[in-house]
């Protein structure tokens, strides 16, 4: 696996070849079949126990509800807390996208065509955050975030995620930069151009693949985050949606027609934009596994 | 060995078909290469004959068997790719020997098999050596070795030497002759290179869209192509055609170019042809006369371009003669390596 | 910015110099506003955030701090044996021993029978892949909630099932014998297709008249499977390996929502252990030495890992 990867092909459209013998295709659609129900039904059965009453959820998990409940979702719907969560998690997200594209692009860039003193001790350096969870150092990261005054702060969320991210991502845009080739950097010389508007001329607009995939690896890791705001953030109308499903929980302990509901309601973003761009999402997740 | 026999052969994907009717019969021990453009059928034919495509219609038959049913183990085929597509975590010797050690073959049998088929190819230092280890023209031999070693009634070649560079293509192309001579198997060798399929085959089928044009001896569909695709595949450089209309026994070009013939057939006034004549076919000295726009030399022979009549002709001159851009130079075609192709059917309408 | 003067000597240079030292050799003026430009911002946020906390977690761990004012009640080691002393550590250290092993034996052998399953030519296969990939976008949180409600001991799927056959229902998340079974459970479901994905990959970047030459060979399905496919995919299960224990190692959102590490510790992991009696107890010395800790465990996984098994990847 070098070079640039193509996105793992979602379809592969290969013509010809023996068509397979009946036995085998039922012996797949049924092994298929049974496993994608393992990992549909709990999915379902959660988006269906929103539209039930409590009572019926216990005697019923399973099948469609005889009553659709709608103001179960309604009540999240019309609630601030939903959509003001919902806005805080695209907020972080969004900013932590952000930084992590820029900085570690420059800084990429300056490893893979600016050689200077330190420069392999330096990437080294990076890779190091590679090795170990963010959660190892959380307590001193904490400490540190408080005394600089971030503390319940959307930047005290932010500004440690890129720095975590930057190990990863600066590996990607590095490699792929290195992968361009090398004569459009002498035709650029030639021309008059230094780094810096080489950069932002030549390498950006040539990089939308690796941006794409470091944007989504970065903004799926923002989302989904839940340590790292649990303990920077204390009020609740800076809550993204991970730590307002959890205290959602606290607040309605054993109504999990609302839980479910809101579970339910959470995710839906995830799942539509999953099968929306499901190449590219794919793509970057695992392009981060490959290299 | 067994000879080969491919019976009203159809093939289509879905609804679209890309081959139909072809007949063929290869006899033991024969060579025949199957040439043609890419997209013309060759290789499906190949993999229907190996069992790696399935067969829309008709029958193939390995020795008297017709195998249609029969998986590519159960035909005893052994088939060399155009990637090779040697298993790049085993050694060179565990290549060739894989087969061999599937079919439950005695230790003893496959080590000497193995290397019986190592001196003929001389792989002998390389049995312990991984494909990545190996250069281009080593793995492909590695490829035959694999297949030597199976025994096999028939032998198939996927565009084997598509992958190297020319100087070592010419080299193994008469490496694989020489194999042929010595093992003696049925062979199908499919390639898009009409000069491998030439040297190589004792008999070449030439294809088109699905369609065999013609089959015979190198020599045979060099000397008298059956159509106008025929004529204008087989043979370097390629054969010159001018648009012509049949006027009182002879063809007559749009600017009076005439070129008289032979024919067993009755041929009006007007009927609408094309003219062929190969480049190396040309004399020096006669009707046909223009100016020359470009001369190539190869050292040897060195290729005119001439200009009749505004048609840009090439003929090939013996670099004995010196020949200078813008000079006059007057040609004549010989009446026996003219050919007259029907202008819409294609067919051969001269006797030659 | 006029180059011209700085052509001429470059250009001969260059001539003579192979393609990749010409990369590397630095002949554009304004070498110094790139590097203090593009360097400092990730290297800043980088070493505040990162780095230094890091060296913080080690220094922090040899004292006793409840983190306001400074540190001043220097313990030397002892936090370090009260974590091995500590019962729901030693659980933890197990618990995070069983995912290894359950990724290993378990997730990953199931990933690769599903990845050659959906790279079958049959209708769906990319709706299937899809669908088993989904698990994984999801947010550890939500999953690990959506189970809480399946283990659920009356409303959930479990309970329903049971209760349809007549017999009370069990509640395993809160039974410390099975509860962590259960949690396991969630983890396979969670990230098999991740590493399903993966291989994916590794079997489309087999070149396929690789296995015709075999078909050709006379290998049988299985045959073909065991001694070409499986060898060529050799360096994509190291790496689902090497992932599955670096992401091991991590795993807290989805037991908080879970089983919020009970009951009785029974499904502590090392996090959870940090967060649990680190975080809210507010003991920063004591989470820190847990840090360090799993920092240590994490480097020597993943160095040993590197060295034995990728030495050749």
């Amino acid at each position: 696996m070098t070079e640039t990867t193509a996105p793992i092909d979602a379809a592969t459209a290969s013509s010809g070849g023996r068509s397979e013998r009946l036995p085998t295709k039922i012996y797949l659609y049924t092994s298929l079949t049974i496993l994608a129900a393992i990992i549909i039904i709990p999915l379902v059965t959660t988006a269906l126990g929103g539209f039930k009453t409590l009572g019926e959820l216990r005697g019923n998990p399973f099948g469609l509800p005889s009553d659709w409940q709608w103001e179960n979702y309604g009540g999240i719907l019309f609630s601030q807390r939903y959509w003001l969560q919902m806005g805080n998690s695209l907020l972080i997200a969004g900013l932590t996208v952000f930084l992590t594209l820029a900085f570690s692009a420059m800084a990429a860039f300056a490893f893979a065509h600016v050689k200077f003193f330190g420069s392999g001790f330096l990437l080294n350096y990076f890779l190091i955050g590679l090795m170990f969870p963010a959660a190892t150092a959380i307590l001193p990261l904490f400490i540190r975030i408080r005394d600089l005054g971030l503390l319940d702060t959307y930047w005290g969320v932010v500004l440690p995620q890129v720095a975590f991210g930057l190990g990863m991502s600066i590996l990607l845009f590095r490699n792929f930069f290195r992968n361009l080739p090398s004569e459009l950097f002498d035709a650029a010389f030639v021309d008059g151009a230094g780094y810096i508007r080489f950069f932002w001329s030549i390498t950006l607009p040539l990089s939308r693949p690796i941006i794409a995939t470091v944007g989504i690896i970065s903004f799926v890791g923002s989302w989904n985050s839940y340590i790292l705001p649990l303990i920077m953030l204390n009020s609740e109308s800076k809550y993204p949606w991970p730590l307002g499903i959890m205290v959602y929980r606290g607040e309605f302990s054993t109504d999990w027609q609302l839980i479910l509901a809101f579970i339910t309601l959470t995710i839906l973003p995830t799942v539509i934009v999953f099968f929306a761009a499901q190449k590219h999402i794919i793509a970057g997740l695992t392009a981060g596994a490959v290299k | 060995m067994a000879g080969l026999e491919l019976r009203n052969i159809a093939k289509s994907y879905g609804s679209v078909s890309v081959i139909e009717g072809i007949n063929l019969s290869v006899e033991d021990g024969e060579f025949v290469a199957l040439v043609g453009p890419s997209g013309c059928g060759k290789s499906t034919i190949l993999r229907m004959v190996a069992g790696l495509e399935d067969i829309t219609g008709g029958d193939i038959l390995i020795g008297d068997n017709v195998v249609n049913e029969l998986t590519p183990r159960e035909r005893n085929i052994a088939m060399v790719f155009q990637s090779y597509a040697l298993y790049p975590h085993m050694s060179v010797y565990k290549n060739m020997a894989f087969n061999l050690e599937l079919s439950g073959k005695p230790k003893d049998e496959i080590d000497r098999r193995v290397r019986e088929a190592a001196r003929m190819l001389e792989l002998e230092p390389l049995l312990d050596r991984k494909p990545n280890q190996l250069s281009g023209g080593q793995r492909q031999r590695v490829a035959m070795g694999r297949a030597v070693v199976r025994d096999p009634a028939v032998f198939l070649f996927d565009e084997p030497l598509s992958n190297l560079d020319a100087k070592l293509r010419v080299q193994m192309r008469s490496e694989i002759k020489t194999l042929h001579r010595k093992v003696g198997v049925t062979s199908i060798y499919v390639t898009h290179d009409q000069v491998e399929a030439m040297t190589l085959a004792d008999r070449v089928v030439v294809l088109n869209h699905g369609v065999i044009q013609q089959e015979g001896s190198p020599m045979e569909l060099y000397r008298r192509p059956a159509n106008l695709f025929v004529a204008g595949f087989i043979g370097s450089p390629a054969m010159n055609f001018f648009d012509a209309v049949i006027e009182g026994g002879t063809a007559r070009t749009a600017n009076d170019l005439t070129f008289p013939f032979v024919s067993d057939q009755q041929l009006v006034d007007g009927h609408k042809v094309v003219v062929g004549i190969r480049p190396e076919h040309f004399l020096t000295g006669g009707a046909l006369a223009g100016e020359v726009t470009f001369v190539e030399p190869t050292g040897g022979q060195t290729f005119v371009t001439l200009d009749l009549a505004g048609h840009q002709t090439m003929v090939l001159v013996s670099s004995e003669q010196d020949i200078d851009t813008g000079a006059g130079l007057s040609v004549s075609a010989p009446i026996e390596r003219t050919y007259i192709f029907d202008a819409e059917a294609g067919n051969r309408l001269s006797r030659n | 910015m006029s180059q011209t003067s700085s052509i001429s000597a470059p250009r001969a240079l260059s001539a003579r110099t192979p393609a990749i030292a010409r990369r590397k050799s630095n002949r554009v003026r304004g070498t110094w506003p790139v590097l203090v430009l593009f360097l400092p911002p990730a290297l800043l946020l980088f070493t505040v955030f990162v780095i230094l906390p890091m060296g913080e977690a080690a220094w922090y761990s040899f004292y006793n701090w409840n983190g306001y004012g400074l540190p001043t009640q220097w313990i030397g080691t002892k936090n370090y044996e009260l974590i091995f002393n500590n019962g729901a550590f030693r659980q933890a250290l197990i618990n995070n021993g069983l995912i290894i092993l359950v990724s290993i034996v378990i997730q990953i052998p199931l990933a690769l029978w599903i990845a050659t399953m959906v790279t079958h030519r049959i209708k769906g296969a990319v709706m299937f892949r899809l669908l088993f990939f989904l698990p994984y976008v999801l947010a550890d949180v939500a999953a690990g909630m959506i189970w809480r409600f399946v283990y659920d001991g009356q409303f959930g799927l479990v309970a329903g099932i049971f209760n349809a056959m007549g017999m009370s229902a069990p509640f395993w998340l809160a039974d410390r014998q099975v509860a962590f079974y259960a949690v396991l459970g969630v983890i396979v479901w969670k990230y098999f297709g991740f590493h399903m994905m993966l291989f994916v990959a590794g079997l489309q970047s087999i070149d396929k008249s690789v296995l015709e030459a075999a078909d050709i060979d006379g290998a049988t399905g299985w045959q073909k499977f065991y001694r070409v496919t499986l060898p060529m995919l050799g360096s994509t299960v190291r790496l689902s390996v090497f992932f599955a224990v670096i992401g091991s190692l991590q795993l807290f959102d989805m037991i908080m929502p879970l089983t919020g590490g009970g009951p009785s510790n029974a499904t502590q992991t090392l996090v959870t252990f940090l967060y649990s009696f680190g975080v809210m107890r507010m003991q920063v010395g004591f989470g820190s030495a847990v840090g360090v800790v799993l920092f240590v465990i994490c480097v020597v996984l993943a160095f040993s890992y590197k060295r034995i098994f990728m030495k050749n990847d």
